[in-house]
């Protein structure tokens, strides 16, 4: 019977011993599934504040450093993505100006070209939205067209940039093309305003026009030249540009 | 009894009330030629035809009373000052103005040959030959030099037979914009932001550089007028902490020290100068005008600047191209009301005279601008 008691009770403690183990064990596992987790957010925050705050070596060290440990390039870009948009937030509050909005940009386009050797194992996200943006024939300017796009791609948006001096029925034959939902003209000489007009009118003809947004932007445009086209949005702002994008695909 | 446009000019910059606004619309070779119908090819590498069709125009919509030749009006005077331009007839279409091709022209490891060499010398032995390849020997350099400078005198002689004001004598553009315009903005503010105290270093050494250069040609010219132009260093880009320590000291030093030497400032200011203009008060009193481009506000720039500065602006180029003479006369008779008002005004263009500006839209500014306010007394 000792015996019996004594296999029960050894029974009973290894029993509670594997069980208390067990529950250790996954102790242990959920405690450090959750240090993990944590710790991705932390990382990510520090990795977003880091672009937020305009600290390039140290964002790109990091991003190198994660993509080789074999992290998804999406997901680090997203991160990344989460800077651009405190950016965003303290361009709104007046802390921030184009000037900070240039160089978050310019640490992002970089941050792409890091993480392009690794686009093999990223997995597929959805855009924002498409859209098609151009300098029309005449007009070579493209800086401003250039930081908008650089946003525009940072904030999740797929940006099909036909560069400058883009003739009229390229236009339209991308239009067709990519099916975009937002098309956006570039200007900074008062000599684009006719081929504005004109790639409008063909736009219209091709029955594509009523199919997208239409927005124009540029130092030289004012709420006369959207009228003059009859686009849908006029800004200097490329941060306004941005947020008119974000709103006509319904993101808040 | 009327005044003549030097006295009606002259009164403006010092802050007094002329019998009427001045008028100076801000012409180029490019609105001029094609307001005349001709081809922007024709006027782009020839200086003689750019000066014509100026001419043409001020003798069939002036007379004016002044005329704003601004100094980066040709493509000589581009390539002079380091940027590669795009040229109707040869790498644009015919009828399309020539544009400036804004590329990193200026490298990083330039700032240490400006420190070295100045900046006039590495411009002209160094970086002047990266802007085309037409440009292979110093007598090249030479050659667009005296083409440049012929040009000017020329425009002068032809300025003083019509009794206008030119209204610039020499001048240029601000350190900052200079380095922004040759280094591309976007590399220029990568090294305003991770190198500032090398850029500042450049800047100063320029801004120094500049002044007896800008001082002397302001004398040989007789006008005592010196340009700066800017697009860039205000809040519509820059942080105020930028500006107060890269844009403002210098230009106040620059303005101050042309102001001893009896030359006002003709500031060409482009994009939105709002919270940049309380900086201005600090000028000498009428040291300077304040050209605005119809972005910034002029109504708050003349509560702000009205009787410290003159200012002139801005009937925006989208108005002049797209707008109704009804609707560039209304705004022409409010900026009288309310930036003329008291003096200290001048009615021009909102930069400059828009390539697609309607030849109705300059007639009716410059007639609103004449007649408008004598018509009242």
């Amino acid at each position: 019977m000792i015996i019996i008691n004594n296999m029960k009770e050894f029974i009973n403690y290894h029993l509670i011993v594997k069980f208390v183990n067990i529950k250790f064990t996954i102790r242990i596992k959920i405690k450090n599934f959750l240090n993990k987790i944590q710790g991705v957010k932390e990382m990510s925050e520090e990795l977003a504040i880091n672009l937020a705050e305009l600290e390039r070596d140290k964002v790109y060290e990091e991003v190198k450093k994660r993509a080789e440990e074999g992290e998804d390039p999406l997901q680090i870009l997203n991160v990344c993505r989460e800077g651009i948009t405190i950016v965003g937030e303290k361009f709104q509050t007046g802390e921030y100006f184009l000037f900070e909005m240039i160089l978050a940009g310019q640490i992002f386009e970089e941050v792409v070209s890091i993480l392009e050797p690794y686009q093999a194992k990223a997995t597929s996200v959805e855009s924002l939205g498409k859209v098609v943006l151009a300098t029309l024939k005449g007009d070579i300017h493209d800086l401003g067209k250039n930081i908008f796009a650089t946003l525009l791609v940072a904030n999740g948006f797929e940006v099909f940039d036909l560069g400058v001096d883009v003739d009229l029925i390229l236009l339209v034959e991308k239009v067709k093309e990519v099916q975009p939902d937002i098309v956006g003209f570039s200007a900074l000489i008062t000599s684009v305003f006719d081929p504005m007009k004109e790639a409008v009118n063909l736009l219209e003809e091709n029955g594509l026009r009523s199919k997208i947004k239409l927005m124009v932007g540029g130092g030289v445009t004012t709420p006369a030249v959207k009228e003059f086209l009859g686009a849908d949005f006029q800004t200097t702002d490329a941060y306004e540009g941005v947020e008119f994008c974000k709103k006509i695909m319904g993101v808040k | 009894m009327s005044m003549t446009p030097r006295e009606r000019v002259s009164a403006a910059l010092k802050l007094e009330k002329p019998d009427r606004v001045p008028v100076v619309p801000n012409l180029t070779p490019i609105s001029c030629a094609h307001l005349l119908g001709w081809s922007q090819a024709k006027i782009a590498l020839d200086t003689n035809a750019a000066l014509e069709s100026m001419i043409k125009v001020y003798d069939e919509f002036g007379p004016f009373d002044g005329v704003n030749p601004v100094v980066c009006c040709t493509t000589n005077s581009l390539l002079l000052q380091g940027h590669k331009v795009k040229i109707p007839g040869k790498n644009l279409p015919e009828d399309v103005p020539w544009q400036m091709v804004e590329e990193e022209i200026l490298k990083f490891e330039d700032y240490d040959k400006i420190l070295e060499l100045g900046a006039t010398k590495f411009w002209t032995n160094e970086l002047v030959y990266r802007t085309s390849d037409e440009i292979k020997t110093q007598r090249d350099v030479t050659k667009l030099l005296h083409a440049e400078i012929s040009f000017y005198l020329k425009s002068f002689k032809e300025w003083y037979k019509r009794d206008t004001v030119p209204m610039i004598g020499g001048g240029g553009s601000h350190p900052f914009f200079v380095l922004s315009l040759c280094r591309s903005m976007v590399k220029f503010s990568e090294d305003l932001y991770y190198h500032p105290d090398k850029v500042e270093s450049v800047i100063a050494s320029m801004a120094k550089e500049y002044i007896p250069i800008w001082i002397k040609i302001c004398k040989a010219t007789g006008v005592k007028m010196a340009f700066f132009c800017e697009e860039r260093a205000s809040a519509t880009i820059y942080p105020l902490k930028i500006f107060e320590r890269f844009w403002w000291p210098y230009t106040k030093q620059m303005v101050e020290e042309l102001w001893a030497n009896g030359i006002r400032s003709w500031f060409h200011l482009d994009t939105c100068w709002d919270k940049n203009l309380p900086y201005f008060l600090e000028l000498p009193k009428g040291s300077a005008v304040i050209a605005l481009d119809g972005t910034t506000d002029i109504f708050k720039a003349k509560e702000v600047l009205g009787g410290h500065l003159c200012i002139a602006g801005d009937v925006h180029p989208s108005l002049l191209s797209l707008g109704t003479p009804e609707e560039v006369e209304a705004y022409c008779k409010r900026l009288i009301d309310e930036v003329g008002g008291d003096g200290g005004f001048i009615l021009s263009s909102g930069c400059e005279v828009p390539f697609a500006c309607k030849p109705e839209n300059l007639r009716i500014m410059v007639e609103t601008g004449k007649n408008y306010e004598l018509s009242k007394q």
